[in-house]
């Protein structure tokens, strides 16, 4: 068991500034939305459903944090221009691009020659669409910004070939060149861009080791920590460092956030 | 022109299927195989392109937009050919070869440059699959090596040759066992296509920027290359990024 993460610690440490996360109305996003709240910036959830995002909004606000919740899908280039110009009308701008948005078909096992076209579409348009759309989107935003920072949330399936879904692997490989050519697209405007590789203890990852116990301890044997990251406190911390001017010299690079996981880069 | 292998005949009789949908970053390169005494049937979406590659290869034009479309012309190589003892892959749509900064993309130019590439090596591999598997096949794929390292003005590639390489080792994963081996070849892009002299490449900044002075030669050192994965020799290597670039990025 680890000591949960200590927030009283960095007070403040994005403070005015707005975030918007993708996917934020649950999972990994929401964790990085009550993050970024705790350390006081702005956040802007973008979620599917207007429920789960005001869910989020809720959490970040119970701790005192600052939140706008707005229903949007990241295939629909429209909705994400919508959802921006709503960051922009509530706290003037936009510093900081989180896309984290995953298809919900991004954990299902198929094989090469099960893939349908519904199915392909469905993970290409929220893994490379929508990053399209969030970065076109809130390109004028980041621009204008001092801090800026554009960070697409990847997987080490990309990096290593993950056998389970090749349409994942394949998209989640593509979000690594598409960061390292952004950043050195936008380095001149300033912009800092990363991708994110994390493990997260997420529900279907919960559900998953509970249900076998010992396949679980070999699973966790993989890890140097020993488990897999909290998703506000292990993921969400790495997120509000990367945005944080500590690493504001950091760009073009896809950080493993997985307890040691992967390490063959 | 650099010195390459002197050894003629070692791909004597053997089969190579060649697919280069796209803008053309192969000819060199089968020039080479066809070189070593491969037989080598291309499938190519462009009958100009094709007509302007290799003399000596069987040429034949189809389209990998549809999964039908791709069964069909994967259907026709064997027929003009027999099956393939090493298949090359080089799928890079025109519409990708585009310097332009993300903003200036329309959602269609996006679409067609990142993802449609990307699309139709799925469909391609399913179309190899009945005709490869259990054969001991080798497939290479073969792109720059400018997204290992990223570059501006060209987002949309950088992203789709990502993805099919993220691709490629998914399915060496799955296909594994059914001794199909797949492999990338990250090629210096000026070595590929004189279309990247005008491209704002990442160069390097050392004072021995390309260890060799130089790319490979496609013709006479990529070639080679691809002939070791598709001999016995090369069976143990399959998911791997060879880098040909001369020693420049040395990438980990």
């Amino acid at each position: 068991m680890t000591t949960p993460m200590d927030w009283t610690r960095q007070p403040g440490l994005l403070k005015g500034r707005t975030a918007i996360v993708t996917g934020a109305g649950g999972g990994i996003g929401r964790g990085l939305a009550c993050a970024l709240g705790l350390v006081g910036a702005n956040v802007v959830i973008a979620a599917r459903r207007a429920s789960t995002g005001e869910e989020t909004a809720e959490l970040v606000r119970r701790d005192g944090g600052i939140a706008l919740a707005v229903e949007t899908d990241v295939a629909d280039r429209a909705a994400v221009d919508a959802m921006t110009a709503a960051a922009v009308e509530a706290f003037g701008g936009v510093d900081i691009a989180i896309h984290n948005a995953s298809s919900g078909l991004s954990g299902k096992a198929f094989k090469l020659d099960e893939v349908t076209d519904a199915d392909w579409d469905e993970q290409v348009g929220v893994a490379l669409g929508a990053a399209f759309h969030l970065a076109q989107s809130t390109l004028p935003c980041l621009q204008a910004s001092t801090a800026a920072r554009f960070i697409v949330f990847s997987s080490s399936q990309g990096l290593h070939g993950g056998a389970m879904n090749p349409v994942y692997t394949a998209v989640k490989s593509a979000q690594r060149g598409f960061v390292k050519a952004l950043a050195r697209e936008w380095g001149p405007h300033g912009i800092v861009v990363n991708g994110v590789a994390p493990a997260a203890l997420t529900d279907a990852a919960r559900t998953y080791l509970a249900s076998d116990p010992a396949r679980s301890a070999k699973a966790m044997a993989s890890f140097p920590l020993g488990r897999m990251g909290d998703m506000r406190d292990d993921i969400g911390g790495a997120v509000v460092a990367l945005c944080s001017d500590y690493w504001r010299y950091v760009t073009g690079q896809t950080i493993m956030v997985d307890g040691g996981y992967y390490t063959a880069i | 022109m650099a010195a390459g292998t002197t050894d003629t005949g070692w791909l004597s009789g053997r089969q190579v299927w060649a697919v280069t949908a796209g803008a053309d970053m192969a000819s060199a390169v089968i020039a080479g195989l066809l070189d070593a005494g491969a037989k080598v049937a291309q499938l190519g979406d462009d009958a100009e392109t094709l007509a302007a590659g290799p003399p000596d290869a069987v040429k034949l034009t189809g389209s990998l937009a549809s999964q039908a479309q791709a069964d069909a012309a994967v259907e026709q190589l064997e027929t003009a050919s027999g099956l393939p003892d090493l298949v090359v892959i080089s799928l890079l749509p025109k519409s990708a070869l585009r310097l332009a900064p993300i903003s200036a993309l329309t959602e269609a130019e996006w679409r067609d440059g990142a993802c449609e590439g990307l699309r139709a090596l799925l469909y391609l591999l399913r179309a190899l699959k009945p005709r490869i598997e259990g054969r001991n096949v080798a497939v290479a794929l073969i792109g720059p090596s400018l997204s290992l390292v990223g570059c501006p003005e060209m987002v949309a590639l950088s992203t789709l040759l990502e993805g099919q390489r993220g691709m490629m080792k998914s399915v060496a994963r799955q296909w594994g066992g059914l001794g199909v081996t797949l492999n990338w070849i990250a090629a210096a892009p000026r070595a590929l296509s004189p279309w990247f002299d005008a491209a704002p490449l990442a160069a390097k900044p050392d004072a021995v920027s390309v260890a060799l002075g130089r790319g490979a030669d496609p013709r006479t050192e990529i070639a080679p290359v691809l002939g070791f994965l598709g001999s016995p020799a090369g069976r143990a290597i399959t998911g791997a990024t060879l880098m040909l670039d001369g020693g420049e990025f040395m990438v980990p």
